[in-house]
């Protein structure tokens, strides 16, 4: 344990030796939001012992010397945008690590954040194929037990050999992992990139309510679809899955048909995405009445 | 402008789960799961997801009720309490301790939880005494 609140306490040790860029951190922080560049920064601070987000404003200035990398995970920019939809002007500065900005961008394009109105300082991510060197382990992968192996799906497989297996195992194994399912909308709540104000999966006519597990496979397979083109593959919601349902799997795969089908690689720019039909402009002309 | 992030336990049931409230300017707006809590490890289940909304919902009763000519109607605590134990004390007295049963809460401290088993065995004299949260 104390090992590890020493690494959540020091994240930024960087590969080429050079000494923690913490404080410097925090220096850019007090600079921004004293300059009135920013009006609130969203970082982490260890309280009773876990690294929580904490906000950061001119009214705790001096807290800023306990700002931390943290870490533990969570979804900063989603605070961000709820903060943002109450108060539109408000100037937010955030600490990101590869899959928050990747989220960012998402969210500039639905037009969800104003990249004018945020300023980011970078941390170190997560290991990944993309990446090598990271100082997170937090998505360090459980081992899949016997049993999970004999009739569903391994949560650490890639989308190739989640093929592997045909058509009636596939669709088994998937059912099998929807069927675990107990509805707590966590996948949906703690994921950056969903804001919609009606969500279908609450939709009593699109599918069944008042049973358990919820209609299946239609409930996943409608949160999948609606990941296309949205998912910035962070792995909150696998996270954030109390029975470990292999989701961020299933939304890679849709993401691969997305890429696919019209070369939008999610996440990766703030360019337009082909799902999004309004434009900046009306580009219609009024008919007359 | 004020935004505080406050750590808590989820009072739902009985498995402790750590959660984080998100408050704006002093109104509970979300609920998030605690990433580094040893209990529920970032996860939640649906009722402790929406653990603010029986804080901040409309419905949540701010005052004691009481039920004249089949009509809820807004009373004092003094008239809620007097009239709780009357009834209790007819119903006892007319039908002995065991009709009376007592449901702890999850969402009251251990020591009310121990006053009120206490009620139940001294006041009232029964055994009868259950809590929401024995899943």
């Amino acid at each position: 344990m104390e090992e590890q609140m020493k690494k959540w306490l020091e994240p930024f040790s960087t590969t080429d030796g050079k000494p923690s860029t913490l404080a410097t951190m925090q220096e850019q922080v007090k600079e921004w939001i004293d300059q009135d560049k920013i009006d609130v920064f969203l970082g982490y601070k260890m309280v009773q012992g876990h690294p929580l987000p904490h906000f950061f404003t001119k009214n705790n200035l001096d807290e800023v010397d306990e700002l931390i990398g943290g870490q533990a995970r969570y979804s900063l920019e989603k605070i961000a945008t709820k903060i943002a939809a109450e108060k539109p002007a408000i100037k937010i500065g955030l600490m990101v690590r590869d899959c928050n900005q990747r989220a960012l961008n998402v969210l500039y394009v639905w037009n969800q954040l104003n990249p004018e109105n945020v300023e980011t300082i970078n941390l170190n991510c997560c290991p990944s194929k993309l990446k090598k060197h990271a100082d997170c382990s937090y998505l360090e992968p459980e081992k899949a037990a016997v049993y999970k192996k004999e009739v569903g799906i391994d949560n650490n497989m890639d989308v190739e050999d989640a093929e592997v297996f045909d058509m009636e195992q596939r669709f088994k194994r998937w059912m099998y992992e929807f069927s675990k399912c107990i509805k707590c909308y966590g996948c949906r709540d703690i994921c950056p990139v969903c804001f919609c104000k009606e969500c279908s999966l609450e939709h009593p006519e699109l599918i069944a309510t008042g049973t358990l597990p919820p209609e299946n496979p239609i409930f996943h397979l409608v949160r999948a679809v609606h990941m296309g083109g949205r998912c910035i593959d962070c792995g909150l919601c696998e996270d954030a899955c109390p029975v470990d349902i292999p989701l961020r799997l299933l939304y890679r795969k849709v993401n691969a048909t997305v890429e696919d089908e019209f070369g939008y690689e999610t996440g990766t720019h703030a360019d337009q995405s082909p799902f999004n039909l309004l434009g900046d402009e009306v580009t219609l002309e009024p008919k007359p009445l | 402008m004020d935004y505080k992030i406050i750590p808590s336990v989820c009072s739902y049931c009985g498995t402790g789960c750590g959660v984080l409230f998100q408050v704006m300017d002093g109104k509970l707006t979300d609920t998030l799961p605690m990433k580094t809590h040893p209990v529920n490890e970032g996860k939640l289940c649906i009722k402790g997801w929406n653990l603010h909304e029986h804080v901040v919902s409309d419905k949540r009763l701010t005052t004691p009720l009481i039920k004249k000519n089949g009509e809820f109607q807004d009373a004092t605590w003094d008239e809620a309490i007097q009239t709780a134990a009357e009834k209790l004390k007819g119903i006892v007295s007319a039908h002995g301790p065991d009709s009376v049963g007592v449901l702890a809460s999850a969402k009251i401290t251990n020591e009310e939880n121990y006053l009120t088993q206490k009620f139940a065995r001294a006041v009232i004299g029964t055994n009868n005494v259950d809590h929401c949260a024995r899943l």
